[in-house]
């Protein structure tokens, strides 16, 4: 493994990774293993149901979730390091997050009906009564006014919150939908792109095209909130081993030099060369050297 | 394979083999195969329930809008990823690691439905509400 990084700190990130594993490994012979982050994920985002307005207005889906991390927690209990666990955990945390949703679409279901009794009363009023009548009728409506001015700004409160939310998440959707593929992992964000998208062949300097589409990417990164990111190279196992990792660590500090050009900070941002270490698929195939062939951005 | 090499151990121990020993082999070598061959199947069935479960949940979501929403269409692409990923496993034979991606892609799918329906609650909240300021200003 080849690294670069670009303060000082970082040149003990090995040793302290090092003890950090022998330190773990010690906790796991003397007593039980910490619980793994997926299933932390998955239990904080069922607390988060519980506590939302799922409990009284989705309690189904609320069982469902409940059912589903018990399930994780039991896989977990059987093996804490099987695919199965994992997946059991992925799924419990999906389950929590579309219960506290199916909560507050009820929640609105039922704000629309309050709303719509109150329209037609006014309505009515506006029909039956005098100008004056009304006008006096209106002033009596302050509670009532007080009562939507709060349904308002919450409603206000929860746009703002998700467009700013999702104007984050759209550019970056949209820039890597097309070139990368994006999964959640315990690691963090991982955007994968294809080697062949960024690279020439051997070489490591980034294509035209690859500039315009990290451009994208830097954008949506730099509005995210990251701590940290991660850039690796990977590279298919024809050639060098030596070659590989040195071209694999050229490439990733290609892209963290564009990333860090379009405005990341350069000290929360690495670039790693794994060379042909870490394979994704078979090396035996040409489709499967071309997977293998990636930089991965991994955001923490 | 265990079953061959006691087979070819057997025939290399007795270099004249009778034909009791001849027929024990074949049955053997049969036995082996029948292994393999589910060996190769990954030892579970195909998830062609799940796949299809999974691919209704994507065009659910889809019909309910979850595309026109950033966090519906991240969930929406996290499950299309799953189903083509677990399709290549299934080709393979993979069925038992394809399984757990096409349970993946449905509770995805599922998820980016949900939050195409909230947003339209939500938006209907706020249209009552517009209508009900409007007819008091007047």
């Amino acid at each position: 493994m080849m690294k670069q990084t670009s303060h000082h700190r970082s040149t003990f990130r090995i040793p302290l990774a090092t003890l950090a594993i022998a330190a773990l490994s010690g906790t796991v012979a003397c007593s039980a293993a910490p619980p793994a982050p997926e299933l932390v994920e998955a239990r904080t985002a069922y607390e988060v149901a519980k506590n939302g307005p799922a409990s009284e207005l989705a309690p189904a889906r609320l069982e469902e979730a409940r059912q589903a991390l018990e399930e994780a927690e039991n896989k977990f209990e059987q093996d804490r390091k099987s695919e199965a666990a994992k997946v059991a955990a992925y799924i419990a945390t999906r389950r929590a997050e579309i219960a506290t949703i199916r909560g507050k679409e009820k929640n609105h279901k039922l704000e629309i009906k309050k709303l719509k009794e109150e329209y037609d009363e006014l309505e009515k009023k506006h029909l039956t009564m005098t100008r004056e009548e009304l006008a006096a009728a209106k002033a009596g409506l302050a509670q009532t006014k007080a009562g939507l001015e709060q349904t308002k700004a919450q409603l206000d409160a929860e746009r703002e919150a998700r467009k700013a939310a999702e104007s984050r998440l759209a550019s970056a959707v949209a820039s890597l939908k097309e070139m990368a593929q994006v999964k959640e992992e315990a690691r963090g964000v991982v955007i994968t792109l294809s080697g062949s998208v960024l690279f020439s062949t051997g070489k490591y300097k980034l294509l035209p095209i690859a500039k315009d589409k990290l451009n994208d990417v830097a954008k949506a990164l730099v509005d995210q909130g990251y701590k940290k990111i991660l850039v690796e190279g990977h590279t298919d196992s024809q050639g060098s081993e030596r070659n590989n990792e040195s071209l694999s660590l050229k490439r990733a500090e290609s892209v963290r030099t564009h990333l860090i050009s379009q405005g990341i900070t350069a000290s929360k941002i690495e670039a790693m060369g794994l060379g042909e270490s870490r394979p994704v698929a078979g090396n035996d195939t040409p489709e499967g050297r071309a997977n293998n062939r990636r930089v991965e951005i991994i955001v923490e | 394979m265990p079953l061959l090499d006691k087979c070819a151990r057997t025939q290399i121990a007795l270099p004249t083999p009778t034909p009791i020993r001849l027929v024990r082999c074949a049955r053997l070598v049969w036995l082996a195969g029948v292994a393999s061959l589910s060996i190769a199947c990954g030892g579970a069935a195909a998830p062609n329930h799940q796949l299809t479960t999974a691919e209704s949940a994507v065009r659910a979501a889809e019909v309910g809008g979850a595309e026109e929403l950033p966090k519906g269409e991240l969930h929406l692409k996290y499950a299309k990823d799953a189903i083509a990923e677990a399709r290549t496993l299934m080709d393979k034979g993979e069925h038992e690691q394809a399984t757990l991606l096409l349970e993946k892609a449905a509770v995805d799918a599922e998820q980016a439905l949900a939050l195409a329906e909230e947003e339209e609650a939500r938006s209907l909240a706020e249209e009552q509400l517009e209508r009900i300021e409007e007819l008091m200003n007047q």
